[in-house]
């Protein structure tokens, strides 16, 4: 994979292509309008609601990996879930090659009332883990995690860098063609981010894709090949780490 | 077992994680459904860790425990025996009251755990709806496993119970297949209310009233021939009678059952299943938008 890596011939990865996402504003849809709809008449207005995504397109190679940057309500979390599969776009087309690991939120899917064990098992089995392997590989999250004996303790009682800790190690432990890491070393001590960050130096070595949101821009420059910068829901530049993080930092600087 | 043997088979998962997922092309585009049946089995690893979740979590930090299981259709026991034995002096075609109460909670442990669990199995899962690719029919499918246990302790004491009596029936063997309608309908029902407490939190708020009527509304405490006609063809109506008579007919020796409810529920059974998908997976597709 390597060798391939190096003759620039890299098959892509994620592929995104005039992706558009529309949310419904406000919390209460009226029932006799969901039935409309379900039943097929009456049409969800076009026009309607708030558009998070306004048509996106970039692409990425194996092996490569993209920092995302952006305000708050740019865009980068619901481009994310699309790509986790979680939700769907209104319209345009997401192509992504192989199978992803999304680590969308801290603590995500954890169940407070269970041990750190249990909810091992659990996030694991989420992510279509099988039961054996993550059995197998409960010692090496553990360890990774440096959470020990805490892992018998229900993780309501886990402080949020604990729970940052166990997420994180949950996804490098399992195999996957796709990790994606939103904001998630943004309470972590210093040593656990640096290994966290030769993790993802490790995984883009062996030729996995890498999406890493952060605002942290030193952690973006250090991990990422290509940066992708959203403005309200649409790309303001896309291409190498370097230019696209310089042009950020004289925005962010002239904003301010 | 040897290192060797344990990094073999290791590599030997993960060669078939591979194969299952790599390197397929996965297009996201919009979709009205996504979901098929078919899917669904090959989830059954995360429905089954989020059906030991769901029972487990009930009784954490909980000094009685699974003990409750026990306790909740006793209790129930109790005040049926002081309702319609002591007040209404209700009748049940020879079958000593007990016996004939505890037939009747059997089913209903189940539907109420079920309801319970169910209808709110993905509101309760907020983080995963939101951030997981977890298949969403696991979270009811997960709920419906979790209520087994309820179904178990509850017809065990049914049985025992029967047994005493003498009137326990060689057609208890069918029980499996009476449990197997019981689970598909209350699958579709529950579908029903969890997608729609999704959007409308109005489900949830409204359970626990339609739970108390739902236990006088079908036959758990009394029998169908004490009620007059048009009451009868309400409760008739109800697709739990079908299943509530199915069973006590499986449990107990010389019990009759007329056939009418029997054929109204199964064709409920069936109505609810597939409308029950079918709304699920069209509801499903938004879900992390709605929530």
């Amino acid at each position: 994979m390597t060798s391939a890596a190096v003759n620039g011939s890299r098959p892509v990865a994620i592929h995104a292509e005039g992706l558009r996402k529309q949310f419904q504003l406000g919390e209460h849809q009226s029932l006799l309008r969901t039935v409309r709809v379900l039943a097929g008449r009456g049409r969800v207005d076009p026009t309607a609601g708030f558009v998070a995504l306004g048509g996106v397109d970039f692409s990425i190679n194996r092996g490569e990996s993209l920092g995302i940057v952006g305000t708050n309500g740019s865009g980068k979390s619901t481009l994310l879930q699309i790509l986790a599969g979680t939700t769907l776009p209104t319209s345009g087309e997401m192509h992504v090659h192989g199978r992803v690991v999304p680590l969308l939120a801290v603590g995500l899917g954890f169940h407070p009332e269970l041990t750190g064990r249990e909810n091992v098992m659990l996030f694991a089995s989420s992510l279509g883990i099988p039961r054996e392997m993550i059995k197998a590989r409960m010692g090496n999250v553990a360890d990774f995690a440096e959470l020990g004996r805490h892992m018998d303790t229900p993780v309501k009682r886990f402080s949020s860098g604990m729970l940052s800790r166990l997420s994180f190690s949950i996804a490098m432990q399992f195999p996957a063609d796709v990790y994606v890491f939103d904001e998630v070393l943004a309470v972590v001590d210093g040593e656990f981010e640096e290994r966290c960050l030769n993790e993802i130096d490790r995984l883009r070595s062996e030729g996995r894709t890498v999406v890493f949101v952060s605002h942290n821009l030193d952690q973006v420059e250090r991990v990422a090949d290509r940066v992708l910068w959203m403005h309200q829901g649409l790309v303001e530049r896309f291409g190498p780490t370097h230019q696209v993080l310089e042009a950020y930092h004289r925005h962010t600087a002239h904003e301010e | 077992m040897t290192e060797t043997n344990i990094q073999n088979r290791e590599s030997a998962q993960e060669s078939a994680l591979a194969s299952l997922e790599w390197p397929v092309e996965r297009v996201i585009k919009p979709a009205k459904r996504r979901l098929k049946v078919r899917h669904l089995w090959r989830e059954r690893p995360i429905i089954q860790v989020l059906a030991s979740r769901d029972f487990k979590v009930k009784y954490k930090q909980s000094v009685l425990g699974p003990l409750w299981l026990v306790f909740q259709p006793i209790a129930l026991l109790l005040a049926f025996l002081v309702a319609f034995r002591g007040l209404a002096d209700v009748q049940t075609s020879g079958v000593p009251y007990s016996v004939f109460a505890l037939t009747g909670l059997t089913a209903w442990a189940f539907v109420q755990a079920a309801l319970t669990i169910g209808a709110a199995s993905l509101v309760s899962n907020i983080n995963y709806i939101r951030f997981t690719p977890c298949p969403r029919p696991a979270f009811p499918i997960a709920a419906m496993i979790a209520s087994l246990p309820a179904f178990v302790v509850t017809g065990l004491g049914a049985i025992v119970a029967a047994a005493i009596a003498g009137r326990l029936s060689p057609k208890i063997v069918l029980l499996p297949l009476g449990l197997l309608w019981l689970l598909l309908l209350m699958f579709g029902v529950v579908s029903i209310l969890a997608a729609l407490a999704v959007r409308y939190r109005d489900i949830i708020s409204a359970l626990p009233f339609l739970l108390q009527v739902g236990l006088f509304l079908a036959p758990v405490g009394y029998s169908l021939p004490e009620l007059s006609s048009t009451v009868r063809t309400i409760v008739e109506l109800n697709p739990l009678t079908g299943v509530i008579e199915g069973l006590r007919w499986m449990m107990l020796s010389n019990y009759e059952v007329p056939i009418e409810p029997i054929a109204i529920s199964l064709f409920l059974t069936a109505l609810l299943l597939v409308g029950g998908w079918r709304l699920f997976t069209r509801l499903e597709t938004t879900m992390a938008d709605d929530i």
